[in-house]
């Protein structure tokens, strides 16, 4: 039977069209119920005894609940309790185009078998499928369209056999007027939390509940806390007109009060304008898409350089705010002032669900509690939960519902528990979760395009590769890494010259584009490294076996191989496809002692000398073109076996083999680079590091003054040559300290594509083109780059995806989005190693340098750990001592004594978990002495707590 | 132009019989073949009709689009009219080669002298914000098949394609700089109808021998040698006339032919607006027929 569906929309020109769609509906529609016998189905989803312990509805029974149940409640329905439902087309349809995030939640929900849910495409079904009536709107209409799907289903499940105690169907609504309407048909309709509150098997599930808005009412005070925020289509009507920006909201992390609001201009015409205070933040919450309206002039500010945490007790809503707000303001110079804004409306909420702790109510009886999310750029929420005691201590997950404009703090839902706080997997579940790190495990999807195992080389595949599995090629990484994507190798030809050859895992060739595997690779970016812990971008048979590069295994690589002379100049590039046999893996240090050890000759050691030697000439060059070295301290734990638990930890130490495979890696990428640039000049993915702006620089500049040394920041190359001469007599750490501070003035290198940008230089590396291609197991912009080089060399067709621009660039825009999260990710992984640490360690009195000088505190790093700290100087149990700030310095006077940058202190370290809510590494001053301030130092350390942990 | 061609003989009983009138089909000479309308026969039409006339059919959609007023008429909106045809051999040999063209703008320019005016249509209805946006409705005819008598046919079918058209209703809203803004509403019930009691029909009438008929087929227009096209009004008023066809006519039948006009142009409108009011009445639930029949 044809129908069809008519609507009239606006174009884009400003006219109205009339659509019309055919809507075919069909009579082969099944049920999916097991208790069905007219339905000719194949296979069922509804189980025929759908029980669920509940006081309203004793009968079995599948739920039918409506798009708005769906939209808010989706935490509940998630929970593996809730089995039998029947999701209809309309909510599916309705729930995709008002919700992404949940539409597929929703379907992942849909696609677990275990959990019995059933999608019914009513809108087809010639029963179901109901036309709009004159004056009905489209929400009545679907509506309407849900109560006569459930009606037709209450209808066609009353089998004979089934009785009065059979099958029901339970519509689950929040509408007041929609339940009214379909207890008028005879349908079994409960409101959402009221059907929740029934299921006596499941108590907890009630803490999941969203708060609708008439309970919401309940929990604020009368009093308006903040200005209302202007409907959307005056927002638009602003942001045309210029009166307001548009920008992405940044809360800042040190500062509840203060925000920055980041508006993107035409081209490089950003701007950014800052927030101050409660008022003006206007319950914007950090990521959200905001319209902000400039203040006058005259009431413009300065960013505040102090840390404040909002960690007082559950304050009131009708507390104060200017006594929160006077610490704000301080003496503004004209210069130091900004664009200042309050924000007048939200364009889009980007609410997620946030990981973080519970602050319990002091109150026993009181089921409403703070939450303090992890990250603390998010203000704490309000969340109504009964089992208060068991969740305090734990880790747990919690989602905004909303924030009204009488509330202090948003109010949110309990979604769920991820274990106790402290405790590794839960701790490491938080940060990954935090970071927005996809790390669950790969899904049948994904694991069906794997190669069938055991896998073999076909002649085939042997067919159209160049077989390189006689040369002595060898891989060289850290101790432990089992996917190895790159491996070398090096020979002297019979015309006197040297071939070297980079080898690097063919990935592209398990990975083909647009099937489930690659998107998701495409969606993870990039594999994450935690201590102890890898999460990969691709599934392990490929990561540590099939593209690994082992040793004494055939294993498909992408080469380039050059020919050099003796001084490392490239006479020949080429590319190819290839199979090759490494000959051995080795540590980083194993190829070390190899090339030392003047008695070994063997083929291998041949090969890595030759490298060697080529890898210090090429870096020579390298350093002379302006390429930077710069500083990180980086840290490792040694990990105990059996707990998993760090034992120890030494900062990394750099090897010349680190620097030779590096070399390599380099000289490989920038060969690509060129090479795939020349053949797509408009689709090219490349990497490119831009020069950081001159006052990114002043803060290095200013620190090397207080110790009387000149920095040059003109070019790359100036930075790199004053960088070497910078010494300091008797300060043999200042040099390290400096690049420190260095590496802390770059921009972020980024991923883009040529035909979007006209910038291609790399900073650091001092290169006019650069790209990623050697590690393609572990970052998927190398596969993307594999696959334009392998066309480039005709070795392998191309897709439409590859030659687009714009789709290019969006993936581009993802992959730097998930290589930032993941190197926070690693960071923070690193701080927890930190904190267990140091939890079995006590107090420990270390020496440090302070890096830098703030208002309040200076941050003093200790290169024994890597690790930095803050101390702070004003505390809210005593009376702070007296501060005076120079900007100019910067320095800061507590006292008598006055902090520069890289003045030498020592300080106790200790783990602070009296606050439960976030262990932090401690640091207090022991020298130099400043009375008031500093602590007396630690007696030396108990011994026999020390021996029991060496073991 | 080519034309059905008819022997002497034939042309003879033709003229003889309309002298006595009683026509070749049987008809009197004021008397219209069997007439067949329906509406709302294209969906992604605004509105819509197709007039079957004995063997002549034609198809009228009706497109509302938003547009510039015309300078001069800054408050009221208007109508384009286009011809075409289906499959040009099929409709009326007169389309075969370039007469089509010629012929669809004949008809489309007599079309505009009919329909295109205050008297006809309230226009100032189409108009949605003076000097700046209004309603153009383009009225596009199909000539399906052709029997003679095409006008007829063409005006009975804008008159219930008018009746049918659903225009969506829009607001304008002003922002704040004055700057407007067309919404839409959402519930595509919410239309606005057209008043088509004003609207005219065309009567033909062919002069043939000494009389004339209303509704030539193609036998007895090849007979003729002129005709007089009138639009009538359902109060008998008559909007415009024009002469076609290579004859003359002299002033004495001239009148003549306009009182028949008006006679059977005014008793068309009555039976017409029944047949439409009454279709609409049936909403949904009307069968279409569509082309099927």
């Amino acid at each position: 039977m044809l129908k069809s569906k008519t609507f009239v929309k606006k174009t884009r020109s400003g006219g109205v069209m009339k659509v019309v769609r055919e809507h075919y509906l069909r009579d082969d529609i099944w049920c999916g119920s097991e208790v069905c016998t007219e339905c000719k189905q194949d296979s069922t989803v509804l189980q025929k005894d759908a029980c669920i312990e509940s006081s309203l509805c004793p009968y079995p029974h599948y739920l039918v609940p409506d798009t708005n149940v769906v939209l808010h409640q989706i935490d509940v329905l998630e929970d593996p309790v809730i089995r039998n439902v029947i999701i209809l087309q309309t909510v599916l349809q309705e729930v995709r185009h008002r919700s992404a995030p949940v539409y597929k939640r929703l379907k992942d929900i849909i696609h677990e078998q275990g959990r019995h849910f059933y999608t019914f495409t009513n809108e087809h079904h010639r029963e179901t499928f109901i036309e709009r009536e004159p004056g009905e709107s489209a929400n009545d209409r679907n509506d309407r369209a849900i109560r006569v799907a459930a009606k037709w289903y209450s209808q066609h499940l009353k089998t004979p056999e089934s009785g009065p105690d059979g099958l029901k169907v339970v519509l689950l609504t929040n509408d007041q007027s929609n339940k009214l309407k379909a207890e008028e048909t005879g349908l079994a309709v409960y409101k959402f939390d009221e059907y929740i509150k029934s299921l006596t098997g499941n108590p907890e599930l009630v803490d999941c509940l969203a708060l609708s808005n008439d309970d919401k009412n309940e929990i604020t005070s009368s009093k308006v806390l903040f200005p209302e925020h202007l409907p959307l289509s005056k927002v638009q009507a602003g942001i045309k007109s210029g009166s307001f920006l548009q920008g992405t909201f940044r809360a800042s992390r040190d500062n509840y009060l203060e925000a920055t609001v980041f508006v993107q201009g035409e081209g490089e015409d950003s701007t950014e304008v800052l927030i101050q205070g409660l008022q003006n933040l206007n319950r914007a919450v950090h990521q959200d898409v905001v319209a902000v309206q400039l203040l006058p002039k005259n009431q413009w500010v300065a960013p505040s350089s102090v840390v404040l945490q909002d960690d007082g007790a559950a304050k009131d809503d009708n507390v104060d705010e200017d006594e929160e707000e006077k610490v704000l303001t301080g003496p503004l110079t004209e210069t130091a002032r900004r664009a200042t804004g309050k924000v007048v409306g939200i364009i889009k909420r980007n609410w997620r669900p946030f990981c973080g702790m519970l602050n319990v109510s002091q109150i026993k009886e009181s089921t409403r509690h703070l939450f303090t999310p992890a990250d603390r750029r998010i203000p704490r929420i309000r969340i109504e939960t009964r089992q208060a005691s068991t969740l305090a201590g734990q880790r747990i997950m919690v989602a905004i519902d909303g924030w009204p404009k009488d509330s202090r703090y948003p109010n949110g839902h309990f979604v769920r528990s991820l274990g106790g706080a402290g405790e590794k997997d839960t701790e490491e579940e938080v940060l990954l979760l935090e970071h927005d790190v996809p790390h669950q495990v790969f899904s049948q999807a994904v694991l069906s395009f794997l190669p069938k195992t055991p896998w073999s080389i076909t002649p085939e595949d042997m067919a159209q590769r160049q077989d390189l599995r006689h040369l002595t090629v060898c891989s060289v990484d850290p101790p432990g890494c089992t996917d190895i994507d790159d491996a070398l190798h090096c020979r002297e030809l019979e015309n006197g010259k040297l071939e070297v050859g980079v080898h690097i895992a063919d990935v592209s060739h398990f990975i083909r584009p647009g099937n489930a595997l690659d998107k998701e690779a495409a969606n993870r970016g990039t594999t994450v490294y935690l201590c102890g812990k890898r999460i990969d971008m691709v599934p392990e048979l490929l990561s540590s076996n099939l593209c690994s590069l082992r040793s004494n295994v055939e294993r498909f690589a992408f080469s380039c191989i050059w020919e050099m002379n003796h001084k490392a100049e490239i006479l020949k590039t080429r590319f190819t496809k290839s199979v090759i046999n490494s000959k051995a893996s080795l540590t980083y240090a194993e190829a070390q002692m190899r090339i030392d050890d003047a008695n070994k000759n063997d083929d291998i050691t041949k090969s890595l000398r030759g490298l060697n030697k080529l890898a210090k000439i090429l870096k020579r060059k390298r350093i002379e073109n302006g390429a930077l070295t710069l500083s990180s301290l980086e840290v490792r734990f040694h990990i105990d076996s059996e707990t998993h638990d760090p034992i120890d930890l030494q900062t990394k130490e750099l090897m010349e083999t680190n620097s030779m495979v590096e070399e390599f890696m380099l000289l490989a990428n920038i060969s690509v680079a060129q090479k795939i640039y020349d053949e797509f000049p408009e689709s090219a993915l490349l990497r490119k590091h831009p020069a950081p702006p001159p006052s990114n620089y002043d803060i290095l500049i200013k620190a090397a003054k207080s110790k009387n040394v000149m920095i040059h920041t003109d070019s790359a190359k100036a930075l790199a040559d004053s960088l070497d001469v910078a010494k300091v007599d008797g300060f043999q750490y200042f040099n390290t300290l400096l690049r420190i501070l260095a590496t802390r003035c770059m921009m972020q290198a980024v991923y883009f594509c040529s035909g979007m940008d006209s910038d291609f230089h790399h900073y650091g590396l001092a290169s006019p083109i650069y790209t990623h291609f050697t590690s393609p197991i572990r970052r998927y912009a190398d596969i993307i780059v594999h696959r334009l080089l392998a066309v480039a060399i005709g070795a392998d067709s191309t897709y439409p995806d590859l030659m687009d621009k714009h789709k290019q660039s969006a993936l581009c825009n993802n992959l730097n989005y998930r290589h930032k999260m993941s190197q926070y990710a690693q960071r923070a992984s690193v701080a927890f190693h930190t904190q267990l640490f140091f939890k079995t360690r006590g107090i420990i009195n270390e020496e440090g340098f302070v890096l830098f000088v703030r208002k309040n505190a200076i941050i003093v790093l200790i290169p024994k750990f890597g690790l930095e700290g803050t101390v702070f100087f004003n505390s809210k149990d005593k009376a702070s001592p007296s501060l005076v700030f120079d900007e100019e310095g910067p320095s800061l006077k507590v006292e008598q004594h006055t902090f520069h940058i890289f003045d030498q202190v020592k300080v106790t370290i200790s783990l602070d978990d009296s606050n439960i809510q976030h262990q932090k590494i401690r640091m207090a001053l022991t020298e130099p002495v400043i009375p008031g301030v500093s602590v007396p130092a630690p007696e030396a350390e108990p011994q026999a707590k020390k021996q029991k942990l060496d073991r | 132009m080519a034309t059905v061609q008819v022997s002497e003989a034939e042309k003879v009983y033709i003229l003889h019989g309309i002298r006595d009138d009683l026509r070749v089909d049987g008809r009197g000479c004021e008397d219209y073949r069997h007439m067949e309308v329906e509406t709302d026969v294209v969906s992604n039409t605004d509105g819509s009709a197709k007039v079957t006339l004995g063997h002549t059919a034609v198809l009228v959609g009706i497109k509302a689009e938003i547009g510039k007023p015309r300078p001069m008429i800054a408050n009221e909106g208007y109508l384009e009219f286009f011809v075409d045809w289906w499959v040009s051999a099929n409709a009326t040999p007169e389309f075969e080669g370039r007469g089509g063209e010629e012929l669809g703008t004949e008809l489309s320019n007599t079309l505009y002298k009919v329909f295109n005016n205050q008297h006809s249509l309230d226009l100032k209805s189409l108009c949605i914000s003076p000097g700046e946006h209004c309603w153009v409705l383009y009225v596009d005819v199909l000539l399906l098949q052709c029997d003679g008598n095409l006008y007829d046919a063409i005006s009975v079918a804008i008159k219930a394609a008018l009746f049918n058209t659903k225009i969506p209703r829009v607001h304008i809203s002003t922002d704040e700089e004055g700057g407007k803004e067309i919404e839409l509403s959402d519930d595509p019930y919410d239309c606005m109808r057209l008043d088509v009691e004003n609207v005219p029909c065309i009567v033909t009438l062919c002069k043939i021998g000494h009389r004339h008929v209303v509704d030539a087929t193609l036998l007895e227009k090849a007979c003729s040698v002129a005709s007089l096209i009138i639009s009538v009004t359902h109060r008998g008023i008559i909007t415009c006339s024009r002469k076609v066809g290579r004859g003359s006519l002299d002033p004495e039948s001239i009148c003549e032919m306009i009182e028949a006009g008006k006679r059977v142009g005014k008793a068309l409108h009555p039976p017409l607006m029944k047949l439409l009011q009454q279709e609409e009445s049936l909403g949904k639930k009307r069968q279409k027929v569509g082309f099927l029949c």
